[in-house]
Formats: structure tokens, C-alpha cells, sequence
């Protein structure tokens, strides 16, 4: 079993020979934030600067976003967490980016920690010095010594529901295969006019920055819905009702293709839980069709494909 | 079907008052066959609530799921989706892709808490003049029943 700084170490190592040897031209991953309890994207070119790469909780962002488009035309190599794998299978099925052009470093992963988690607990992030998961706890060491917390604490929503921890495809995978969790049930107000509540008070603060999107790996449209002025499915202006359509729209084009990365809801300004309307959705596809989005064995999204005995939506049958 | 079915009148629930509030529905129909099937209706002289407002598709297929969105968004009461029964396709397939998405537009709207009887989904044949002018008195029925639709952004 490889430890953090080990598993680091190894991808520093994956990264320089795939850019030497492999015919990579671009190794895409993280580096060292502003501050240890963040990272920032790195993409690297030359095998002399691998060493900007580093494995730690707060590796939080999904990296699969910038492939579409710099996995175009050229070999791209990534180092990608389960979650950020599921989001190449899915771009790949939907023919956005070639499996030829893709040096995947797959990694096991555990969980990657929120930050407002951390403050919550009277962490002032400032005194931060690393973080690091130990077993099943986070160690967090600040200046005044060393901290281990419960992951449930610590850790994003979405990777304590997270069920799938090790790589589905890779070329290389390093780091430890970890043990999935059980998965939560639905946390909406059960009635109607709750959750319809719910939604009204959530989507009114919306600022309508389109974060959401821009974060999001599965939505690499070139011309979005919500920027089209002909038809005008929605207004620009940050309304309930045009803010709803906008996430109800993108909540339908990402059922059965959402693989619950929880970007959505980590970058959102106003926090608003978008990835918990999408989770709900990939939950409701799963019941319905047994389809999970991101499953290598799936040759087509859910909605491109039917079969004869599908559910039938109809009150009154077929 | 004997030309009796074809003419009979649809029971319909007894006529609004003037003046009583009626509810607006949005009437999504397949050219090939809703659509003929309201026409059928029509050439039949059957009778049906005046609160459907039609909009004629090539096939529901083409249904997207942003068009029974909108629906809602714009303050429609109800929204009513009518395509041909599967295996009927004029297209041979797209009535089947519309059956996953519209099973999952129900989901989504469940999901986001718009009443799932605002929103009704059925198969109807060019021969069901009179099968279309009965689903229609009864999806208004329910929804004069349920009262305005608040809107999707109300507090």
C-alpha cells in the first residue's frame, strides 16, 4: 500500500515518462495552491517540472473539463481521482475526446476535503500547514500541532455517499484501492409543494454565473442553451423563474450522464446544492433503466438508446 | 372502431360558470397522430374543454424536454404531451426515445416538486378523436380541481 507522499512521488515519476517516453505532449494534474489546504490545475509540458504535481485531500477539482478541448488533437496525459475517471468514460462514449489521445494515471481515493468543513470545525485555514488522510481519519496538521478528524467531518458531501473508489480505466493506477460506503437515500422535503419551496428559495439566489457549467466536465456544449438569444429558453436576467429553467434544463441534459462529481455544488458563489438535484436524477435513471452514468461497459448514454420494455410513462398504458 | 365510439360525446365534467377561473394546459401533439387524433375530434364535432392550446411536433421524438419546462415556467396550469402508441412511430423509433425522456421529465419535475398531476402523458391514435376529447375534459378536470398553478419561482 502506497502512502500519500509515495503515491506523489509515483505520479511525478508516470508523469515524466509519459511526457519522454509515451508520447504525451501535456500532463494534466495538480499543484500546490496559494495555500496548503488548496490546489490549483497544472499542466505540464516539460518533464523537467513534473515536480509541480502533488496528491493530497484537498486535490478537489475535476481535471476531465479540460479535455475535450486539449485532447483534441494531441496525446494528453491526466492524473485523475475515480470520480474525475467516470467523467472520461462519459466523454468518451459521447465521442468527445478519443481514448487513443488519453494517458489516464488513475488514482484510489478516499475522499478529498471541503474546506468550509474545516473552518466549521474552528480551523483558521491560514494556520493550515498539510493535510493528509490517515486510515479512515484526515490528519490536519496546523501550527499548533497535529488534528485527526472523523472524514465524516471533513470530507465533501459527495465523496461520503461516494461508492466507487477505484479507477474504472487507467493506463497506470497508483494509490490504494479503498473501500466504498454505503449510499445515503434522498435528503428533498418528501411533499411537492416543500421541495417545490425548497427549490424556489434556492434557485432565488442564484447569480446566474454560470460556474455550475463551466465546471462541469459533461457540459462542454459549444453553444449553451442558456446563451442563446434565439430561442430564448432563458432569460439572462437572475430571476426564480428564469433561474429554475436554467437549472432544470441543465439537470435534464445532465440526467443519466452526471457522475456525481459534486463540482457544481463546490464552486457555486451563493450555495446553492445543484449537485444534489443532479444526484437525485442519477438515482432516479439507476432505478429505472439500472443505468449507472460513467460505467465503462455502457456504449451508449442512457437517453440514446431504448429497449422494447422500457417503463411506460403513460397513465393509462400503451 | 364502429362509428358510434368515433361520434359519441365524451362525458365531460359539468361546464364552468361564467366567470370561474379556467385553467390554461399546454398540448404537445404528434403530427401523425395526437395531432390527427384532435383533428378527427374536431371533423367529429366532438366537444372539449376550450383550455388546451396545441402545438403541433412531427413526432414525439421531438419532444425536448425544455419545451414542458418552459410550459411550467410560463405558468401553464397543466402540461399535456400526446405521441403515437409504441410501435406506431411514423418514424418507426422516436416515440421510443420519447418514452425515456419523458419518463425521466416526470422524474425531474417530481424531483423539483411540480405536482406530478400537472403533468399528463399518453399514447393516442389518428383514430382516437374521442379518446383524445375525453382525456383532455379529464386532464382539465383534474387540474380545475387543483386549483392555479403557484408558478415555479413562488415563495
Amino acid at each position: 500500500m502506497l502512502n500519500m507522499s509515495d503515491t506523489q512521488n509515483a505520479i511525478r515519476e508516470e508523469a515524466k515518462k509519459a511526457l519522454e517516453s509515451r508520447g504525451v505532449t501535456l500532463v494534466i494534474g495538480w499543484g500546490a495552491g496559494s495555500v496548503p489546504f488548496k490546489t490549483t490545475p497544472v499542466f505540464i509540458n516539460k518533464s523537467e517540472d513534473v515536480d509541480k504535481l502533488v496528491w493530497n485531500p484537498a486535490c478537489v477539482n475535476n481535471l476531465a473539463v479540460y479535455l475535450p478541448k486539449l485532447a483534441k488533437n494531441s496525446r494528453v496525459g491526466i492524473v485523475a481521482k475515480p470520480c474525475d475517471i467516470r467523467s472520461i468514460v462519459t466523454l468518451i462514449q459521447e465521442k468527445q475526446v478519443k481514448r487513443d489521445n488519453l494517458f489516464i494515471i488513475g488514482l484510489g481515493c478516499r475522499g478529498v476535503v471541503d474546506a468550509q468543513n474545516l473552518e466549521d470545525q474552528d480551523f483558521h485555514l491560514q494556520d493550515v500547514l498539510a493535510i493528509d488522510w490517515v486510515e479512515a481519519r484526515l490528519k490536519v496538521t496546523t501550527t499548533s500541532g497535529e488534528h485527526l478528524l472523523e472524514c465524516s467531518d471533513c470530507l465533501r458531501e459527495m465523496c461520503l455517499v461516494c461508492t466507487k473508489r477505484t479507477p474504472a480505466i487507467y493506463d497506470v493506477s497508483l494509490g490504494e484501492a479503498v473501500e466504498p460506503v454505503e449510499v445515503k437515500g434522498c435528503a428533498l422535503p418528501e411533499l411537492p409543494e416543500e421541495r417545490r419551496k425548497y427549490w424556489s428559495e434556492q434557485f432565488a439566489k442564484c447569480i446566474r454565473c454560470y460556474a455550475c457549467r463551466q465546471v462541469c466536465p459533461n457540459c462542454y456544449c459549444e453553444q449553451c442553451f442558456a446563451d442563446r438569444i434565439e430561442p430564448k429558453w432563458t432569460a439572462k436576467k437572475a430571476t426564480t423563474e428564469e433561474s429554475w429553467m436554467f437549472h432544470a434544463t441543465r439537470a435534464m441534459h445532465l440526467a443519466g450522464r452526471c457522475i456525481g462529481c459534486g463540482e457544481c455544488s463546490r464552486v457555486c458563489p451563493v450555495d446553492i446544492p445543484v449537485a444534489e438535484l443532479m444526484s437525485e436524477m442519477s438515482r432516479l435513471v439507476e432505478k429505472k433503466y439500472g443505468y449507472q452514468a460513467g460505467d465503462p461497459d455502457e456504449e451508449l448514454p442512457v437517453l440514446g438508446q431504448y429497449k422494447q420494455d422500457d417503463v411506460d410513462p403513460a397513465q393509462h398504458g400503451g | 372502431m364502429t362509428e358510434q365510439t368515433l361520434t359519441q360525446e365524451p362525458e365531460i365534467a359539468e361546464a364552468p360558470k361564467t366567470g370561474e377561473w379556467q385553467p390554461t394546459i399546454l398540448g404537445i401533439l404528434c403530427n401523425w397522430c395526437s395531432y390527427a387524433g384532435a383533428d378527427l375530434a374536431g371533423s367529429a364535432r366532438l366537444k372539449y374543454p376550450e383550455t388546451i392550446r396545441i402545438v403541433r411536433v412531427p413526432c414525439s421524438g421531438r419532444v425536448d424536454p425544455m419545451f414542458v419546462l418552459k410550459g411550467f415556467q410560463k405558468g401553464f396550469d397543466g402540461v399535456m404531451v400526446l405521441g403515437c402508441h409504441p410501435g406506431d412511430c411514423h418514424y418507426a423509433k422516436g416515440n421510443y426515445y420519447a418514452r425515456r425522456r419523458i419518463a425521466l421529465v416526470k422524474d425531474l419535475l417530481a424531483t423539483l416538486g411540480i405536482p406530478e398531476e400537472r403533468f399528463h402523458f399518453e399514447w393516442v391514435s389518428a383514430s382516437e378523436g374521442n379518446r383524445f376529447a375525453q382525456l383532455v375534459a379529464e386532464f382539465t378536470d383534474k387540474i380545475r380541481k387543483l386549483g392555479p398553478f403557484a408558478g415555479v419561482g413562488a415563495k
